[in-house]
């Protein structure tokens, strides 16, 4: 009763492809991503084509009722993007001032360069996320262990992404005890970087010395017995992988197609 | 039961220190007993069970002199994961003794028998199983990043004792308990007692080694000062010069005798001393 209570049961198709079916779907979106980015559209040669493209996107998030959580975590790769965006298309000089607004010059080269990378990075983060927000970490593991990779390997990957949620909630702990000790954590840039160290080090050093401990446990609990190794969970293909990677090569193959056609004319 | 753990002419210190933790310490355990281990804080308590579970020299390195036998052949000769099915080991920080790669508690208490291979059948009843004993199979289903630290250091003690070992080194488990959750736990300790497991516990609640272990080990700075049954050990006055705190039954027995009251012996659990100050009061009485 318990074992069957562990297996994941998703209801949404999308969602309940097997991992290596949607890294694969991943690797080749972000071929096409690198395809449709060469092509360049008006006088400015700016890449387009990957505006629209990376509609794909949230619109595949959302199929896959993932959408809440999806907007969640893609709020800072949008940050990043759009800085890129503005500090390349502003410091990237060129001939070509696309638009001026006082001692702001926007160039035709910065804009260009600045749409490529920022939409770049969309893309591939974009399905990175749909990817994460789709897979629970045990599938991972799975996958990676049925794949043939060595479970210390697995385990190191995985422990690595349970780490990322860990050491949040960590340093807001260190975070408030520093408060408490008067240490300013609030208030302008400069405040927030002298605060950073009295913050960062603890935590990494925390870290450093958990580590062995874990270590330890592992030990303690047999992880090193060689030996063929038992899973409650167990991860089984919904049987749309098929379907779903054929779509995707189909579509990546139109893509080049369309490339090479264009290219041609 | 015989001999399962000695120690030879044991000496050992960490890597870049001068100073030894343990010194010359020689001693054997035997099997089917509870033994307690009390001491100062770094008397080397927790060295002695890292040397017992093989930790040190193998993982901490460091230096070692005389030799550590667990079933007659030295921890140094083990294989990498041989000794986790003989020996259990709970260590102090429970916030750390977690897998970190499962989602629920219930895989976690697991983790240890999928690593040795067991049919997941029987990996789902003897979790069920411990899990129930340390009552947490209410929470088999939390993530076990968000337990409390009481919580952990159940769930620490029974992803060790899912495994059955003969052997269960626990170093301090009851450090985040309240009372309660103390005495739950030493009932659980209790329970391994009467399987006939050898249990060596590091414990500063005098009260309760008083009440359950069989024999008492005393460290200091490093060196083993006193090994006898827990009574003995318990009333031995002279030891409070040496910083070792005794129960206060036993305190309290000790300051009667010395009045005048006559007692059969000197009480270290409360049990006996309502037995012993009873039966005074009764003669007195009369």
């Amino acid at each position: 009763m318990w074992r069957e209570k562990l297996q994941l049961h998703k209801t949404n198709p999308i969602a309940a492809l097997y991992p290596s079916c949607k890294f694969l779907i991943l690797c080749l979106y972000a071929v096409c991503s690198f395809v449709l980015g060469s092509i360049g559209v008006g006088e400015g040669d700016y890449p387009l084509f990957l505006i629209p493209w990376f509609f794909v996107v949230p619109i595949l998030s959302a199929a896959s009722g993932v959408w809440k959580r999806f907007v969640h975590a893609f709020r800072a790769v949008l940050f990043i993007a759009a800085l890129i965006l503005v500090v390349q298309a502003l410091l990237i000089p060129s001939e070509k001032v696309v638009w001026q607004l006082g001692f702001l010059r926007i160039y035709q080269a910065g804009l260009k360069s600045g749409l490529s990378l920022s939409f770049s990075i969309l893309n591939i983060a974009g399905m990175f996320v749909w990817l994460f927000q789709t897979t629970e970490n045990k599938e991972f593991t799975r996958a990676l262990e049925d794949s043939g990779m060595n479970y210390k390997a697995a385990y190191v990957f995985i422990s690595s992404l349970q780490m990322i949620d860990v050491l949040g909630k960590n340093s807001r702990t260190i975070m408030n005890a520093q408060r408490a000790r008067g240490v300013e954590t609030e208030g302008n840039m400069i405040v927030r970087a002298k605060a950073f160290f009295p913050s960062l080090v603890p935590l990494i050093v925390g870290a450093i010395t958990s580590s062995e401990e874990r270590v330890l446990t592992l030990e303690s609990k047999g992880f090193d017995v060689n030996g063929p190794k038992t899973s409650l969970f167990e991860l089984k293909k919904s049987g749309k992988e098929p379907l779903a990677g054929g779509i995707a090569i189909v579509v990546t193959l139109a893509v080049i197609v369309g490339r090479i056609v264009v290219w041609v004319l | 039961m015989g001999v399962v753990i000695e120690f030879k002419n044991v000496t050992y210190s960490y890597p870049l220190t001068d100073e030894p933790v343990i010194r010359d310490m020689s001693f054997t355990l035997e099997g089917g007993k509870f033994y307690g281990v009390i001491g100062e804080n770094g008397s080397g308590k927790t060295t002695l069970c890292s040397l017992i579970r093989g930790f040190a020299p193998s993982f901490y390195k460091g230096e070692l002199q005389g030799q550590v036998l667990v079933d007659g052949k030295p921890t140094v000769d083990y294989g990498p994961g041989e000794l986790s099915l003989k020996i259990g080991y709970v260590f102090q920080n429970p916030f750390n003794q977690i897998s970190g790669v499962k989602d629920t508690l219930f895989e976690e208490v697991a983790f240890g028998l999928e690593n040795f291979g067991v049919p997941p059948e029987e990996i789902e009843e003897r979790v069920v199983e411990v899990m129930k004993m340390t009552n947490i199979l209410q929470l088999a289903e939390k993530n076990p990043f968000e337990l409390s630290g009481g919580q952990m250091q159940r769930v620490a003690l029974a992803s060790v004792i899912v495994l059955k070992p003969d052997i269960l080194v626990i170093d301090e488990p009851t450090s985040q308990l309240d009372p309660e959750g103390t005495e739950s736990v030493f009932k659980i300790i209790e329970e391994m007692k009467k399987e006939k497991k050898t249990v060596i516990l590091v414990e500063h609640k005098i009260d309760l080694v008083a009440e359950y272990a069989d024999e008492v080990l005393v460290l200091k700075d490093g060196r083993l000062i006193r090994k006898d049954a827990t009574a003995k050990v318990l009333t031995d006055m002279s030891l409070e010069k040496e910083g070792v705190q005794l129960p206060q039954m036993a305190i309290l027995g000790n300051r009667l005798v010395e009045s005048g009251v006559p007692l059969r012996y000197i009480p270290v659990t409360e049990a006996q001393a309502c037995e012993v100050i009873g039966e005074a009061i009764r003669k007195g009485g009369k």
